[in-house]
């Protein structure tokens, strides 16, 4: 559309500095985008650009977005704090994407490469949703292909592939505070989060190891972000959550119906809690391979299905969760994660081994074939 | 293969809405038209502006007809639409006294200025099923009615004023003119804790009826401790002014029809000088019951306590907004195989180690191989029950 529509975040970052100092600035009524034409029907034509008829480019108005944007820049400026903005009603049910989808359309431009990803899978059908939301209003080509990708939104994965310095991931997140779990009120929380005090938390982990011998949280560990916030990474899986730690990508956390966005900027320090005789351990596949493309170094989900010869009887079997990286691992099964860069041997994926095997871990794994 | 259990494009999706389509339109009625939307079923309507928080009769008639009745799709419909819209200007405050009701009734005072005004109500009707209205000829009840011309329709007093001015109820916070600021807007500004009374008032009166009315007779049930008297409910229509952008006077632009709760509740505010507290509620439209609720939350979050749920600010704004818990109660439909793998390994870890341990040697002298076992299985079963308040699941993702 206009020049002023494309304004990407370094644009509003002067344009912060250069309103900070005029006072009570954000108490002025909202009075919307000034449109500069000579006529009512030049301007009524200059609200008619590309992308949906009737909609601004990427759908937001361009006040809404510089809103996000800014909230974005504090949340980089301050790893792992949760800064809040007044999320607004998107044409997606809250709780499925809406925080990610304004955080996705105030920094996307048309000639940026955009990728959906729902549970692991480009293919879902909110996935589907929201790539033509972003198709539909921003002009945005999409791909399913991460290393192709500008920008990556994604519910509760980090992909298999190695994520650049010059790649955004947005992670929707449903619940914004890891305290949560042990105070509802977000008034407490906040002032804990103030006071770095974190002992409740300390605590809980200490309760979960007294009654179940371990740490029993499965998807959104809590973690340290630069030694300062605890931070809720999205309820991605523990497999995952290492990848945030000195990463080379920018991660932007972003929750529509809690109005919260926070980051992890590039090259950060991500530590999950845990005790020095319990350590944080990622999900474990012993002996699991996927059944369509056959690696061991991914993390995987299981199925049933009935297969040929099988009498109708199902069977468990596990497969590859990041889709996309799985078609590549089959037609090459011997492909990297980190194929696509200049250096070799990049750490991404499990960043702990797995725990050592014990009895245990043999009769399950005995147990899974024969069930 | 079929292990995304939803593998789609955009076909799929629109294959799906056609089916939702084809719901409203299967039958072999005509299709409804917005007038009668709008005229017949005016309850749905103003729910539904009430809880989008915008004043569009044909709008809200079109969203209730696209989302076949589901009043908070509905509301969901218009509240996305309004956020696309641009702000042009901000209305004139407006003094509700200014109010022409058509209805209005008192609970607390037998006689009123101005009187009660019984109005349209089915407060009194017998709720019994009207089989004439299935498939007779509209008529009109008030047809043979004989008025008398009533001259120019006069504002009411307000109740809770005349109580005001004897001292006898509590002001609202009136602060000082250089402390005076423009009330928050929760649709533009985000909402943290603690809140003020504007932002409550604002995000109630957008609240979901059902979820308003359920917290309201939560304190009345026993939940709290505020039992108001109503001082009055009207319904009935305002002016909405704007200043004009030429001449900078002042214009009535259109009106509302709103529905008003004032009451007072019988917790003292101030020990050297007792006065009764009180509660407000408004809604766009005919929805009594939303605005009732409303002035119970409202005097409830008043007393500020963290004992009772209608009296936590923060429990009543979490959960009171139609929009978001519709949004996240559904979206525990879409796939959770992730999160659901990371508990998985969890409880079998933890199930494993369990069983490990329960696991006899096997050169245990004495006892045979059946007994063993049988202990096993005994061991795990109470493992099992042992496990119910783990694991963490995914944690409301």
């Amino acid at each position: 559309m206009t020049e002023h529509e494309q304004t990407g975040l370094a644009d509003d970052a002067s344009a912060e500095t250069a309103t900070e100092g005029g006072t009570n600035d954000n108490r002025q009524p909202d009075r919307g985008t000034p449109i500069r034409a000579e006529t009512v029907d030049a301007a009524l034509d200059a609200l008619h650009g590309e992308g949906m008829a009737g909609y601004s480019y990427a759908y937001l108005d361009e006040h809404t977005k510089r809103e996000v944007r800014r909230a974005t820049l504090k949340a980089i400026a301050i790893p792992g704090h949760q800064v809040p903005y007044a999320s607004r009603p998107m044409p997606l049910a809250r709780g499925w994407g809406t925080g990610g989808i304004q955080v996705s359309l105030s920094v996307l431009g048309p000639d940026d490469t955009f990728k959906v990803i729902d549970q692991g899978t480009d293919g879902s059908v909110n996935a589907a949703n929201i790539r033509r939301l972003a198709e539909e209003t921003a002009n945005v080509s999409t791909t399913t292909d991460t290393t192709e990708a500008d920008v990556i939104q994604t519910r509760h994965r980090i992909p298999e592939e190695v994520l650049c310095d010059d790649q955004l991931l947005v992670l929707q997140v449903p619940v914004t505070d890891p305290l949560r779990k042990v105070d509802p009120s977000d008034a407490a929380n906040r002032k804990r989060h103030a006071h770095r005090n974190y002992g409740k938390m300390w605590v809980h982990l200490y309760e979960n190891v007294v009654e179940w011998g371990e740490i029993n949280i499965g998807a959104s560990y809590p973690t340290m972000v630069a030694g300062r916030y605890l931070m809720s990474p999205s309820p991605i899986p523990r497999w995952d959550t290492p990848k945030l730690d000195d990463a080379d990508h920018l991660s932007i956390f972003a929750a529509g119906r809690e109005a919260r966005i926070y980051a992890v900027p590039p090259n950060t320090r991500v530590k999950p809690l845990a005790f020095e005789d319990r350590q944080f351990t990622v999900e474990r596949f012993p002996d699991r391979a996927c059944h369509l493309c056959g690696s061991e170094d991914t993390f995987l989900v299981e199925l049933s299905e009935t297969r040929d010869g099988s009498d109708g009887r199902f069977e468990t079997c596990y497969v590859c969760n990041d889709t996309s990286f799985c078609e590549k691992r089959h037609s090459d099964p011997d492909r990297p994660k980190d194929h696509h860069l200049d250096r070799e041997g990049v750490d991404w994926g499990p960043g702990t081994p797995d725990v050592p095997r014990t009895t245990a871990d043999d009769a399950a794994s005995e147990r899974g074939e024969s069930g | 293969m079929g292990y995304v259990a939803a593998v789609a494009g955009e076909e799929l999706i629109q294959r799906a809405e056609a089916l939702f389509e084809k719901q409203r339109v299967a039958g072999d009625s005509d299709d409804l038209t917005l007038e009668q939307l709008d005229d017949q079923l005016g309850r749905l309507t103003s729910q539904v502006m009430s809880e989008a928080g915008l004043y569009a009769p044909r709008l809200a008639a079109l969203a209730v007809k696209q989302a076949q009745g589901d009043t908070v799709e509905a509301a969901f419909l218009l509240r996305a639409y309004r956020s696309t819209l641009e702000r042009f200007d901000e209305t004139r405050p407006t003094l509700t006294s200014e109010m022409l009701a058509c209805r209005r009734v008192s609970p607390s005072f037998k006689d009123v200025p101005g009187g009660q005004i019984l109005g349209p109500t089915k407060d009194y009707t017998q709720r019994l099923l009207d089989f004439t209205l299935a498939d007779s000829e509209t008529v009109d009840p008030t047809a043979g009615w004989e008025l008398e011309e009533a001259g120019e329709p006069e504002p009411l007093t307000n109740v809770m004023e005349l109580l005001r001015e004897e001292g006898l109820v509590a002001a609202p916070e009136n602060p000082a003119a250089d402390e005076r600021r423009e009330p928050v807007d929760t649709t533009r500004e985000p909402l943290t804790h603690p809140v003020s009374r504007d932002a409550v008032l604002q995000e109630l009166a957008r609240g979901e009826t059902g979820a308003v009315t359920a917290l309201g007779y939560s304190a009345l049930r026993g939940y709290g401790q505020v039992h108001p008297t109503l001082a009055e409910v009207r319904v009935g229509k305002l002016p909405v002014r704007i200043e004009h952008p030429y001449t900078g006077e002042e214009v009535t632009m259109t009106h509302t029809e709103v529905t008003e709760s004032e009451a007072v509740v019988p917790l003292y505010a101030k020990r050297d000088d007792p006065q009764f507290a009180f509660g407000y509620g408004l809604t766009f439209g005919r929805n009594e019951r939303k605005a009732i609720g409303m002035t119970v939350l409202d005097a409830s979050i008043q007393v500020n306590s963290t004992e009772e749920p209608a009296e936590n600010a923060e429990f009543v704004l979490d959960t009171v907004d139609g929009m978001d818990s519709f949004g996240f109660i559904e979206h525990l439909k879409l796939p959770h195989y992730v999160t659901f793998q990371s508990i998985l390994d969890r409880i079998r870890s933890i199930r494993e180690r369990k069983e490990a341990a329960a696991e006899p040697t096997t050169d245990q002298p004495g006892g045979g191989d059946e007994t063993d076992a049988d202990k096993v299985e005994t061991d795990r079963g109470r493992s099992i029950e042992a496990s119910q308040g783990a694991p963490e699941g995914s944690n409301g993702d």
